[in-house]
């Protein structure tokens, strides 16, 4: 017995320097106003590189760019998606298997080159750079997350909820507006909230797609890790992530084993 | 009040419900009462509107509704389930119905405080179904139909999934008030013992038909099939052959004027009485049930027979007795083809009454 | 049971809708048409495409650009380091998520807990946000090393721009997945199974590899398939992390693509990739396919 708890303390330990280790390093530097080796740890603390890095024009219109292409981008992925995952739950119609099943085959295809497939088109349409380029690329991220959880959760209700109130005199839309929608609501959130967070992040295409006239805020993140102040990569990254890691935390009841093996399309 | 007329429906050439027909009168309370899987529940689905049938109609106050969706039907169904809306408190619950209906909300109001009041639980109007016991969420399901003011109330098998303490309880109250408000109910169960105490009329259903309709004290002393007499209550059923006007009953020669031919007869446990002239089986169990005592006999032949006698009557274990059946029904291709009342052995005088 | 299990005895979900199943079909293809239509015209069109222009060489069909790419030693250099870091990651990520998997299954308690978040953390953490930060914490005098001194070691030689970077960042990425269905699987093997082998005298290795590993094989390679396809397309990690050679087939197009402008080789590569990443899918569908078929 005793063997096993100093087992399980020793793999705590390696598991919480392994994992969290890298992610402390950021946080360190994004607070540290001084920190030179050989020293563990900063030696002069502060918030001087946030001010710093605030009032930049060019950190802050990649910021507002990325913020405003992911806003478009998962919201209009949401409003074409979450009508289909309806679909997929509650309607028969002929091909929906196939058709649900070519989502999850999709996501075999590997994205980058993909992305390049579709670079060599836009290049010869003048779409690369352009705005709205991106945000038609970037929707495709989300629409795994945007069909997968909602087809699940509608079908999740029981039907006896629907028709309980089609009973007792609700018309469709209504039962659909009054009661289909709100028992869905939590896990169309979360999908939401994982889309967002996986285009708000996403390199691939906004370096094939959007560079050079369009700088997302990763693609800022990686010409600043390449920099000698190592603050700024280090406070844009605590800037963006924390708050998207509470949302993703808000959301992780549907990160179960299942939901994200049919995310990947087990 | 309403008439289910020659209702049939198929799944996937899977006949669900066949050639279905009853009436209930207004404020009667009707059960439908079959085994897993006799289609009962999707004839109250019909009935409902939510399920279409192949053929037959559904009409309530003269009116056919069979082509009437369920949301415009003047009923209401309580689920087995409660199918409670979890993201609505209970008195949001309980006003949908009148919400749909465009009902100002002062009245809304009134109307739910009254029912929730109906149904005792006027102080959990702001709780969620979530907060609810099985037996409260049930009764929250049955004020949310009862608001409305549906003509008629469709129940299916609203107890099921509660303990039987409980269901006891909810049977009673749900009859009294359906008494009290003269509602005219349709009830599903599986549950004989629930059909009986509830209904005013019982439609045994078997196989997707209805097989009788009746009181439940006429369903009991006089099954018109075999497959209703073998499902309400219990029967010592003996499958035998007539010859001549006689038939071999527990090793005994019956007589009985019915024409030759296979035959299943049927005798209550209470209906069996110790005689000299009997057929004999040996006492194998006896179970006091306290008001009456369970007597378990074995023939001869090792068929097993039940009686129930008065807790004095008694008898010990092992003892051989005589017995002789008082009521004996006797099927045939699982209709009624007769109805003995106290025959006797082929070799004494005497005609059987 | 009485019908409880099934309410409606065998009714289809959902109430029926009378309007008929004509209009619910219709209704029902209107609603996916849009998501479909994006997956048609940004998906299965340009990779068509694509794999028709790297066979067109000025107008006539050609498989030359394919010659190419398999006779220069570099690019085949790339193709090589892709698929070994794909296969080594992949078992090194499946190798410490089935000993986290097995550590969660036989116990319980505030550790495990723990240590079962902490296995999920990486779900949380973007690919340039754990690039970025092991950058930080591995590379030269990164935290890592500054921890190594206090404790008196100081050979550290950093992983970073040599392919352990990369390596460590996908074995990073991908405990969680394998974790979760693991877990999962090994639920589903009973304490009874164990104590009965261990009753029959089985020492820990032997009910290892002859009881656990025999019922998580499907986990296993379902894992395996989608991890080392993860790893075979991605860019983020090794752009950050890896060397400048060779390099992982991502980089290798995203330079051919943006810095030499050469997009007829891009697509080659890009072609290479997908169908190398296909058969991998492929296979892997073929075992979800056989343990659904099997399930019925």
């Amino acid at each position: 017995m005793k063997r096993t708890y100093f087992g399980g303390l020793i793999l705590l330990v390696s598991m919480g320097l392994a994992m969290l280790g890298p992610i402390i390093t950021v946080i360190l530097w994004a607070f540290a106003v001084k920190w030179r080796y050989p020293h563990l740890l900063p030696t002069e603390w502060g918030m001087k590189y946030w001010f710093a890095m605030l009032g930049r024009e060019t950190v802050i219109t990649p910021i507002l760019t990325s913020l405003a292409l992911t806003s478009i981008a998962t919201t209009t992925a949401a409003l074409i998606c979450w009508p289909a995952a309806y679909a997929f739950a509650r309607l028969k119609f002929p091909g929906r298997q196939l058709l649900l099943f070519s989502f999850i085959a999709a996501q075999a295809v590997p994205k980058f080159a993909l992305f390049v497939s579709i670079a060599v088109i836009f290049l010869k349409l003048g779409l690369v750079g352009n705005f709205w380029g991106v945000v038609v690329v970037q929707m495709l991220s989300a629409v795994l997350f945007m069909i997968w959880i909602p087809t699940a959760a509608f079908r999740g209700i029981p039907p006896a909820l629907e028709e309980a109130a089609f009973d007792l005199g609700a018309s469709r839309l209504r039962v659909f507006l009054f009661i289909t929608l709100p028992q869905a609501m939590p896990a169309l959130a979360a999908s939401y909230v994982l889309a967002f967070v996986s285009i708000l992040f996403e390199v691939d295409s906004a370096l094939l797609i959007g560079a050079p006239t369009v700088t997302t805020m990763p693609l800022l993140l990686m010409s600043l890790s390449a920099q000698v102040i190592v603050q700024e990569a280090a406070v844009l990254c605590v800037l963006i992530w924390v708050p998207c890691f509470v949302l993703l935390l808000l959301s992780r009841r549907f990160m179960t084993a299942r939901g994200i093996a049919q995310g990947f399309g087990a | 009040m309403l008439q289910i007329d020659a209702i049939t429906k198929t799944y996937q050439g899977t006949p669900a419900v066949r050639d279905a027909s009853f009436t209930v009168a207004r404020g009667e309370l009707v059960c439908l009462l079959g085994p897993s899987g006799c289609g009962k529940s999707t004839l109250l689905r019909i009935i409902s509107g939510l399920t279409d049938c192949d053929s037959g109609s559904v009409r309530i106050e003269g009116v056919d509704m069979t082509a009437t969706q369920a949301n415009r039907r003047p009923t209401a169904m309580v689920f087995q389930s409660h199918a409670l809306w979890s993201h609505m408190s209970v008195a949001q619950n309980v006003g949908f119905g009148l919400r749909v209906r465009g009902l100002p909300k002062a009245e809304i109001a009134a109307k739910t405080a009254a029912v929730l009041d109906l149904v005792g639980l006027q102080a959990f109007a702001k709780r969620l179904p979530a907060e609810l016991s099985g037996g409260q969420a049930q009764r929250v399901a049955l004020a949310r139909c009862l608001v409305v003011e549906p003509k008629v109330l469709l129940m299916d098998e609203p107890f099921s999934a509660l303990d039987a303490h409980l269901r006891k309880g909810l049977r009673e109250e749900l009859k009294a008030l359906q008494g009290r408000l003269d509602l005219t109910t349709i009830f599903v169960t599986h549950d004989q013992e629930e059909a009986m105490e509830l209904a005013d009329r019982i439609v045994v259903m078997q196989g997707g038909r209805v097989e009788q309709v009746g009181p439940p004290g006429v369903l009991y002393q006089n099954p018109s099939t075999l497959g209703v007499a073998q499902f309400i209550g219990a029967m010592n059923t003996c499958t035998t052959t007539l010859r001549q006007g006689a038939a071999d009953w527990y090793g005994l020669d019956l007589r009985l004027p019915l024409p030759d031919g296979e035959v299943a007869l049927l005798c209550r446990p209470e209906d069996v009485y110790p005689d000299a002239k009997g057929a004999a089986a040996r006492v194998t169990r006896v179970i006091d049930l306290g008001p009456v005592t369970k007597v378990t006999l074995m023939t001869e032949a090792g068929d097993l027979l039940t009686w129930t006698c008065p807790r004095d009557q008694a008898p010990d274990l092992g003892r051989v007795l005589t017995l002789l059946p008082r009521r004996l029904h006797a099927f045939r291709n699982g209709a009624l083809i007769g109805l003995a009342q106290s025959p006797l052995p082929a070799q004494t005088a005497g005609a059987p009454a | 049971m009485p019908d409880v299990a099934k309410p409606s005895g065998g009714v289809a979900p959902g109430y029926t809708l009378s309007t008929g199943l004509g209009s619910q079909a219709l209704a029902g293809l209107a609603l996916v048409a849009l998501p479909v239509g994006l997956l048609v015209t940004l998906t299965l069109l340009p990779t068509v495409r694509m794999v028709a222009a790297t066979f067109l060489v000025e107008g006539h069909l050609s498989a030359e650009r394919y010659f190419a790419f398999f006779n220069d030693a570099y690019t085949m250099a790339n193709l090589r380091y892709t698929l070994e870091m794909g296969l080594v990651s992949a078992i090194a990520a499946l190798s410490v998520s089935f000993g986290i998997a097995l550590y969660l299954r036989f116990s319980a308690g505030r550790i495990a807990t723990m240590i079962h978040g902490l296995s999920l953390f990486p779900l949380f953490v973007p690919s340039i946000i754990i690039s970025y930060a092991l950058v930080r914490f591995l590379g030269p005098n990164g935290l890592f090393q500054l921890l190594l001194e206090q404790v008196g070691f100081t050979q550290y030689r950093t992983p970073y721009l040599t392919p352990v970077g990369p390596f460590l960042a996908f074995l990073w990425e991908n405990i969680p997945l394998p974790v979760l269905v693991l877990s999962a699987g090994l639920s589903q093997v009973s304490d009874h199974a164990v104590e009965a082998a261990r009753d029959l005298g089985a020492k820990a290795p032997r009910i290892l590899w002859e009881i656990l590993l025999p019922q998580m094989r499907r986990s296993l390679l379902i894992a395996f398939a989608l991890i080392f396809m993860g790893i075979i397309g991605a860019f983020t990690v090794p752009y950050m992390l890896g060397p400048p050679a060779p390099e992982m087939m991502s980089v290798f197009m995203q330079r051919t693509l943006g810095n030499l402008h050469d997009p007829a080789s891009a697509q080659v590569q890009a072609v290479v990739l997908m169908v190398i990443s296909s058969i991998v899918g492929g296979f892997y569908i073929a075992t979800m396919a056989k343990s659904s078929a099997g399930a019925r």
